[in-house]
């Protein structure tokens, strides 16, 4: 083995580095994010302070906490994971009882300089977690139950505890991302065939038990979910923004009203409209082709991810970079679901275009490690 | 599985025949063995990314084709909630005989909350605050966060500030349609109105009931949904209604009066043209009943029907009537009228102790209003028979007015009917009733004998009623009713253009503790016009008058009401279509001239 051999074979030192960052998916999740911007400036009625300059602001800063991370070794990452799980679960805990209450659920945590939801920080640490745990684990013992229990109780005590906050969008989210994860590190399909299995069976009968002696579910919770099947049944109360959203989108057709055009979003018929439902104004004010460009972007950067998880040998790494991906996948893929109906409205926004800063610092963090994961790989 | 073994036996062997390593035999198959195991974990690895894959592009299908579905839908807005926003009836109409609106609905919107739609309670109550001054947005706010799912804010709102609170743009605000009563014309026949308020009350709609006046009387009338196109028609002529208020508004102020009420009926029909009571209100924002006083004092009570007096000289009229009915007498009739005249223990006495005797004619009993006169007539009468009289004239019954004040009205009688009761009554004393059944009674008089019964409807043909009094008996009380004005106590009633007959009354208030103030009146003037052909009758009722015009304070009739009635009737004559009759004056301004 030659000395160059050695430096091409192993991950770049130094300043070196900045070569070697997946700087497509860079550009990506700039992408992304400007049409989050230009839709936050047209939510704003023209106004570029409101939210779109502070949005701005908050993606810089996440670009350069992601470079910080991306430098760091991804093995120096690995060691890390049962720690950052580990502080995860703590905030996780500390909210419960020192979190402030906003929107009617206790998610935030102050942390001096900012306002941060613990359950964030535990989408990236549990995904860090379990691909460590598989990383270290024989691979023979992958799909020995006893070795499918542990992850299985790595997942299940923080989606509890997300679940009672309560944030059912997050806890979803946290079981999804966690179980991708299990997939793709080569666990048994039996167990994903048997868990899928119960949950529908779980689902049939409650839907089963209305109206009989055993109902399992209260009245006003089955009148719910008549809503999001129906939701013109009550369509000033709970069918009330996702029947507005449907108007958005249908009225913005194929190639929407134009830019700050919007009349939907843009007069308050719509709640939220700055954050969760930010999708409704990019389908109304561009239509269809804005909607499926957004669409496009999202799976290149899906893409972009999963493509570098193949190429790279280290199993933590390729496990860590699609656990992100899939984390990722479960968050707009939610949220366009629910603002055209075809999910229950949970609180989800739309990554890196919906207004906040939390979640925003959070994923380019988790780029961060997805970008360590590409820099320092075995070549 | 069959595993290959990774030190061979026979490879070993061979090897070590050669002088090999055997150990690089067992590392070779290890390498091997997990190659394998690598490249199978990897193909498992890929066949899950491709399952995973496979299952985000159909996630992505189905949001591709879902968005493509919306664009291509036609956007439409929701319609269900408004199914059971129509407002199922509308009240009708209220319109003067001619047609002219006196009482109308308005669409205006009810406010309500859904506190637990709201996003920001706080802000919601600060803004709604800031919108209502009355309203104070600590409390607001602390009733929005105390759990309550719905709660009224404000009945009515004006389109500005339903436009504001639109503006707050709050889901949890939330407007109904409601209909509200509307009197565009502020307080005029506010006592005929009544009023109006909500009943039940729904999200979607509320019913409007009456509370009082003819909107309470004929409710159901005005809320039969048959009859909902078609406005109700009242006998009331807004123009005269409106002088009359203006002038008897006027008159009250000028002679001191604490109250005053005018009816202008006309005889014919029973229609009332005109009905007013002073003090009023607006009936758009009724007051709220007086809790402690005299109920008699508040705005809201209507003299006019309610109110229940001696009407004093006026009442002498029906004995004459009676008495020349009865053939008794006539006009011309001498009647012993010495005063002060004794009957048992009592003593009749004049107005200021006169004495008008020995003899007085029966036009004469009328035109100088004389106590002792009518009393020796309904002597001759008798009791019995003045009841009789009376009672067909209506005077022993509640007025059939349609309005709901009306039936509690009732005359106030003697227990008992003595002679004395008999003498008093005569000339107005000891029995009380209300200004419109006085109205009615001259009605009789004026319209040649026919009783009427008094009607706020609008009327097409005269009301068949009985005759109570022959038609020469009429004319003959009309006669002497122009002489009172021509030459005796209603001198002021004479109207240019028009002649007027009437009798005045002065009645001393009864204190509550019995007995009579000495310085409170009840002043009425009844008059009916144009006297050649009587058609309209105008009762004018001040309560506690006192003129103060002249060099000592006046209380009699002919001081107080007879000026305002003869103010009415100059403005009202001409708006009632009537022709003044020139009366040429002696020409004295001509002389003959012989050449």
């Amino acid at each position: 083995m030659s000395f160059l051999e050695y430096r091409i074979k192993t991950a770049p030192t130094g300043l070196r580095k900045v070569l070697y960052v997946n700087w497509a998916l860079v550009l990506l999740l700039t992408a992304v994010a400007a049409i989050g911007w230009l839709m936050l400036y047209s939510v704003a009625g023209g106004n570029i302070e409101t939210w779109a300059e502070p949005q701005m602001k908050r993606y810089a800063g996440g670009i350069v906490v992601m470079m910080i991370i991306a430098f760091v070794p991804i093995w120096f990452w690995r060691n890390m994971s049962a720690i950052a799980y580990g502080v995860a679960l703590l905030l996780l805990v500390a909210v419960e009882f020192f979190g402030h209450v906003g929107m009617g659920a206790q998610r935030w945590i102050n942390l001096g300089f900012i306002m941060l939801q613990p359950s964030e920080l535990m989408k990236i640490a549990l995904v860090m977690f379990l691909a460590a745990y598989y990383d270290w684990l024989d691979i023979r013992k992958t799909s020995h139950p006893l070795w499918v229990l542990i992850p299985v109780i790595a997942i299940l005590i923080p989606t509890a505890l997300v679940l009672v906050q309560p944030d059912l969008g997050t806890a979803i989210l946290l079981l999804a991302g966690g179980a991708v994860v299990m997939f793709c590190a080569g666990v048994s399909w039996i167990y994903f065939a048997v868990v899928i299995a119960a949950g529908g069976g779980l689902v049939a009968t409650v839907l089963a038990s209305r109206g009989t002696s055993w109902q399992l579910l209260h009245d006003y919770q089955f009148r719910r979910i008549d809503t999001f099947l129906d939701p013109t049944a009550d369509p000033l109360g709970a069918g009330y923004n996702i029947i507005q959203a449907q108007i958005a989108l249908g009225s913005g057709g194929w190639t929407g009203k134009g830019f700050m055009q919007g009349t939907q979003s843009r007069l308050n018929f719509l709640p939220e409209k700055h954050t969760d439902f930010i999708f409704t104004t990019l389908a109304e004010e561009f239509g269809f082709i804005g909607g499926i460009s957004l669409l496009i972007l999202y799976a290149a950067i899906i893409a972009f991810c999963v493509i570098s998880a193949l190429q790279n040998k280290d199993r933590f790494s390729s496990l860590l970079i699609l656990g992100v991906a899939a984390n990722f996948f479960f968050y707009f893929a939610v949220n366009m679901a629910m603002v055209m109906g075809l999910a229950p409205v949970v609180g989800v926004p739309l990554p890196l275009v919906s207004y906040g800063g939390s979640a925003m610092l959070v994923l380019l963090a988790a780029f961060g490690l997805v970008q360590s994961a590409h820099v320092h790989r075995l070549r | 599985m069959i595993r290959t073994p990774l030190r061979p036996l026979a490879r070993i062997l061979s090897a070590r025949a050669k002088g090999e390593n055997p150990d690089a035999i067992e590392r070779e198959n290890l390498r091997l063995r997990h190659e394998a195991m690598r490249d199978k974990a990897r193909t498992r690895a890929e066949l899950r990314l491709l399952l995973l894959g496979l299952a985000f592009f159909m996630a992505y299908g189905v949001i591709g084709a879902r968005m493509g579905l919306l664009a291509a839908s036609e956007p439409m807005e929701p319609r269900a909630a408004a199914s059971g926003a129509q407002i199922l009836s509308q009240r009708a109409d209220i319109a003067d005989r001619n047609g002219r609106i006196l009482a109308t609905n308005m669409l205006t919107h009810s406010l309500y909350a859904h506190p637990r739609d709201m996003v920001d309670p706080a802000r919601v109550a600060r803004e709604l605050a800031a919108i209502f001054p009355d309203m104070d947005a600590a409390a607001l706010e602390r009733r929005f966060t105390d759990g309550r799912s719905f709660m009224w804010i404000r009945k009515v709102l004006s389109p500005e500030q339903m436009q504001k609170v639109h503006e707050i743009g709050d889901p949890g605000l939330l407007f109904g349609p409601r209909e509200m009563r509307v009197y565009p014309n502020g307080d005029l026949a506010a006592h005929v109105l009544g009023g109006a308020s909500f009943g039940a009350e729904g999200v979607h709609s509320a019913e409007v009931i009456g509370t009082a006046g003819i909107e309470k009387a004929l409710d159901a009338r005005l809320r039969d949904p048959a009859q909902a196109g078609e406005p109700l028609m009242l006998s009331i002529d807004m123009t005269i209604q409106a002088a009359v208020e203006e002038i008897l508004g006027a008159g009250m102020q000028m002679m001191n009066a604490k109250g005053a009420a005018a009816i202008l009926m006309d005889s014919r029909t029973g229609e009332i043209l005109s009905l007013a009571s002073l003090p009023d209100f607006d009936p758009n924002d009724r007051p709220n009943p007086l809790v402690k006083g005299d109920p008699g004092d508040s705005p809201l009570f209507n003299r006019a029907v309610q109110g229940v007096y001696e009407l004093g000289s006026t009442f002498k009229i029906f004995a004459t009537a009676q008495a020349m009915e009865l053939g008794l007498v006539n006009a011309d009739t001498m009647v012993d009228a010495n005063a002060p005249m004794q009957w048992g223990k009592h003593r009749i006495k004049e107005f200021q102790n006169k004495n008008y005797g020995p003899l007085l004619s029966v036009t004469d009993v009328i035109v100088k209003s004389s106590n002792v006169g009518t009393a020796r007539l309904a002597l001759q009468i008798g009791g019995l028979r003045q009841q009789a009289f009376l009672k067909s004239l209506g005077f022993f019954d509640p007025t059939p007015l349609e309005l709901v004040e009306a039936p509690g009205a009732k005359p106030l009688l003697p227990p008992k009917w003595p002679e004395i009761v008999t003498i008093t009554t005569s000339y107005g004393h000891g029995m009380s009733a209300s200004p419109m059944h006085l109205a009615a009674a001259y009605a009789t008089i004026a319209n040649g004998g026919i009783a009427v019964k008094p009607t706020l409807l609008k009327r097409d043909t005269p009301a068949e009623g009985v005759r109570v009094l022959s038609e020469p008996v009429a004319r003959a009380s009309v006669d002497m009713l122009r002489q009172v004005v021509t030459r005796g106590t209603a001198s002021m009633a004479e109207v240019e253009g028009y002649a007027v007959a009437g009798k005045t009354g002065t009645a001393d208030k009864p204190k509550r503790t019995g007995g009579y103030y000495k310085d409170k009146v009840i002043n009425t003037f009844a008059a009916m016009f144009p006297a050649d052909d009587p058609r309209y009758v105008l009762i004018v009722t001040l309560d506690e008058p006192v003129n103060t015009m002249g060099t000592e304070p006046r209380r009699t009739a002919g001081w107080t009401a007879v000026p305002v009635a003869a103010e009415i009737i100059r403005r009202s004559a001409p708006l009632l279509g009537l022709r003044p009759v020139i009366e040429l004056g002696p020409p004295d301004g001509i002389t003959a001239v012989r050449n």
